[in-house]
């Protein structure tokens, strides 16, 4: 049982990990990221990329949908935006790797904020359809636009490359795309200990109060949709050098909703459940189809027969999670971990 | 004493079970199975024609299996479910190709079959095929190691004008697609085409894919006033609509479809305003039973109900993976990728037992043979009514 964790300087009260055994296991998670591309196939070294893209987009959603209380639906085209922009970067001026990924989600931010000025006006539903209509405007930019977005087509780009090693393969980008990950959810882990981040969640508790307080509305909410799109922009553009092919058809609305979904079954307004969620959504699936593959060898035609029943599998997880667990998965962590604090006395 | 079951207890001995059981499955596999992997999308949008895909393939190998596999090697198939997405495409070709050695690959969708290319070409080891007849795709310099097992989008208008020509010279043609990818494939390429064929195009209207509501296309349709007026990049809506608005209207246009909106079923969806909706068919129908076709009769025998043109796509495109796979042993090649491209290459009148109704050969990527099939609403059936058309090189 953890009896207590004294803090004797601000320093230690401030810190992010505040305790020797949260930083002992924060240790083992990178120790265990960075043996991870040594021990696993090639299988799940694609998932575990797959699942770091998802990570990044949906704590940038988490900013602005969990933190900020602005829903968006728009994630998705945002990280077309930014997809678009490393590819183009990539196809036609042949910019360095983490200069395009930057830029991406410069353009993918600045996108955010054209997109977030009707968030000072709705909010809530209205704001939700807003941002799907600026989602459609965008997946009309990517068909049309040809010249740049090469139209129904997409662009095709030729593989990333860093420090003169060329990225072609999930275990070489895998050192690309899980530490810029970290970076991000770091990045948005520090920002609400930022008088940035608290006006964030101001706005989201009572944005009148917040702006009696002399929190200015305008300013944070664009702040906050532009954080969020660069995280987009960024997470897209990591997309993009693991895909090597954008299309308009690439980032779906569809997409928008699966962020939506990944921070509330994972915890809305907590970075772990950005986590959590983005990583239930992506591996459930599959973890299903494994289970439907133990299964072939009984069941004949396991694959065509079970398939389907995985789907509803899938969906009626997420509704047990709404209903029995409204505060996602962060929450049950978060159980977990005071289970043990408090071991071997009952919560 | 008493053993108190808690759900606790209860979950750990299901995850116990799990992992047991997969632990003890039968592994029925040879370390020199030829092995067909598949994207296969058996949820999601493309559901419909997954499920035909998958019933193609699998019967094709339990026939090749029970006559003794190719060359003493059993033929095995390893599907995964991708619900029409591309990353979980790419995923399950990262799960089967690091589970098996895989030699031959089923694509889901264009998107998939560009996205894996770079790694195909990297893998080296396999011959991909799959559900789409991008036009993109019949470049064997850009995809070296891909084939389409019939003609590509451009090919098939190419077959649709080519009759048209014939039929009615000079004739007005109107062309209508959705706003995708899919979609727009062949319109450019085709409105070129039409012209060297002496055809004026009229018109040309994008649709959202599934849209419903169809009435403002219709009148423009209407006052271009078209002799026959093309689908493409839809399954089933909106064409329904469009040719009973048409109808209504007495507009005496003759409407035509491409492969994904071919299938008997679908046709017959459209209802009766749909008698003697046109469209080409590179593979004969499951019923069609006018000409010798072995391979359709043995379909008949082990699936006495309609099989979907998506099945017969399936089939035909493991039976040419199989052909390759056995002229490269033949040769005493090793099973590479561009080993067993240049033996599908190397096809030249090969019979696919009628599914297709002439000998194909197969130079390129594609296969730019098609028929055009007319629906038959009294008989409930699609009916030929043109001979096997096939595109030169010029015509493609």
């Amino acid at each position: 049982m953890r009896i207590g964790a004294a803090k004797q300087t601000y320093a230690a009260d401030e810190a992010l990990f505040d305790t020797t055994v949260q930083r002992a296991w924060l240790i083992g998670l990178f120790a265990l990221l960075a043996v991870f591309p040594f021990m696993a196939g090639p299988y799940w070294v694609y998932m575990a990329c797959l699942v770091a893209i998802n990570i990044a987009s949906a704590t940038g959603l988490n900013i602005l949908t969990g933190y900020t209380g602005l829903v968006s639906l728009g994630q998705a085209a945002f990280m077309g935006v930014g997809a678009y922009t490393v590819a183009w970067l990539e196809v036609n001026v042949g910019t360095p790797l983490p200069l395009n990924l930057i830029l991406g989600g410069v353009v993918a931010g600045l996108a955010g904020m054209v997109v977030g000025v009707p968030s000072l006006r709705v909010k809530g539903l209205y704001l939700a359809i807003a941002t799907i209509a600026a989602s459609v405007i965008l997946h009309f930019v990517f068909s049309h636009w040809t010249a740049v977005t090469g139209g129904v087509s997409g662009l095709t780009m030729p593989p990333g490359s860093l420090f003169g090693l060329t990225l072609d393969e999930p275990h070489e980008l895998y050192w690309v795309i899980v530490p810029v990950t970290v970076l991000m959810v770091f990045g948005a882990a520090n920002l609400f200990r930022t008088r940035i981040g608290r006006a964030f969640i101001a706005i989201r508790d009572r944005d009148i109060s917040a702006e009696v307080l002399g929190i200015r509305l305008l300013r944070f909410k664009l702040l906050s949709f532009a954080l969020s799109s660069f995280y987009a922009g960024v997470a897209g553009g990591l997309w993009v050098y693991f895909f090597r092919v954008v299309t308009p058809e690439s980032f779906p609305l569809v997409m928008s909703i699966f962020f939506l979904a990944a921070i509330i079954v994972g915890g809305m307004g907590s970075i772990l459940g950005a986590i959590l969620g983005a990583a239930f959504m992506t591996m459930v699936p599959e973890a299903l189809k494994l289970v439907v593959g133990w299964m072939s060898p009984w069941v004949p035609d396991a694959v065509a027969l079970l398939s389907p029943v995985r789907t509803i599998v899938f969906g009626g997880l997420i509704v047990l999670f709404l209903i029995f667990e409204p505060q996602g998965l962060a929450e049950v962590w978060r159980r977990v971990r005071r289970f043990f604090h408090l071991w071997p006395f009952k919560t | 004493m008493t053993f108190k079951l808690s759900r606790r207890t209860v979950l750990a001995a299901l995850v116990a079970a799990g992992l047991a059981a997969g632990s003890l499955a039968p592994q029925a596999r040879a370390a020199d199975d030829i092995v067909l992997g598949g994207s296969i999308p058996l949820t999601g949008v493309f559901a419909f024609a997954g499920e035909g895909i998958h019933a193609g393939i699998q019967d094709w190998v339990k026939m090749v299996n029970e006559q003794g596999g190719i060359d003493g090697r059993m033929l095995r198939y390893v599907p995964e479910d991708t619900a029409y997405k591309v990353d979980a495409s790419v995923a399950a070709f990262n799960k089967i190709t690091g589970q098996n050695a895989v030699n031959l690959y089923y694509a889901d969708s264009t998107a998939f079959s560009k996205t894996i290319n770079p790694e195909l070409e990297r893998n080296g080891k396999i011959l991909m095929a799959g559900a789409s007849f991008a036009t993109e795709l019949n470049d064997p310099e850009k995809f070296p190691l891909q084939f389409i097992a019939g003609p590509d989008y451009t090919e098939m208008f190419g077959i649709l004008l080519e009759y048209v020509s014939k039929e009615k010279p000079g004739a007005k043609v109107a062309f209508v697609h959705s706003d995708t990818e899919f979609g727009r494939d062949p319109i450019a390429s085709s409105t070129e085409r039409a012209k060297t064929l002496g055809l004026e195009v009229v018109e040309t209207i994008v649709t959202p894919p599934g849209s419903v509501d169809v009435s403002t296309e219709v009148l423009k349709l209407r006052r271009a006033r078209p002799d026959y007026t093309i689908f493409h990049g839809y399954v089933l809506a909106p064409i329904p609509e469009f040719i009973n608005q048409a109808k209504q209207m007495g507009m005496e246009t003759k409407f035509m479809g491409t492969f994904w909106s071919m299938d008997n079923g679908i046709v017959m969806k459209m209802g009766e305003a749909a008698d003697g909706f046109m469209g080409v068919m590179p593979y004969r129908y499951y019923y069609d039973d006018s000409e010798k076709a072995p391979m359709l009769e043995k379909i008949r025998q082990m699936r006495p109900e309609y099989q979907s043109t998506a099945y017969l796509q399936g089939m035909l495109t493991a039976m040419l993976m199989t052909e390759a796979v056995k002229r490269t042993l033949a040769d005493g090649k090793e099973l590479t990728g561009p080993n067993l491209k240049a033996s599908l290459n190397s096809l030249k009148d090969f019979d696919t037992g009628g599914i297709i109704g002439v000998p194909v050969s197969i130079p390129g990527n594609s296969i730019p043979v098609g028929r055009i099939y007319q629906a038959d609403m009294k008989q409930q059936k699609m009916v030929p009514v043109s001979d096997w058309i096939r595109l030169d090189k010029a015509g493609g």
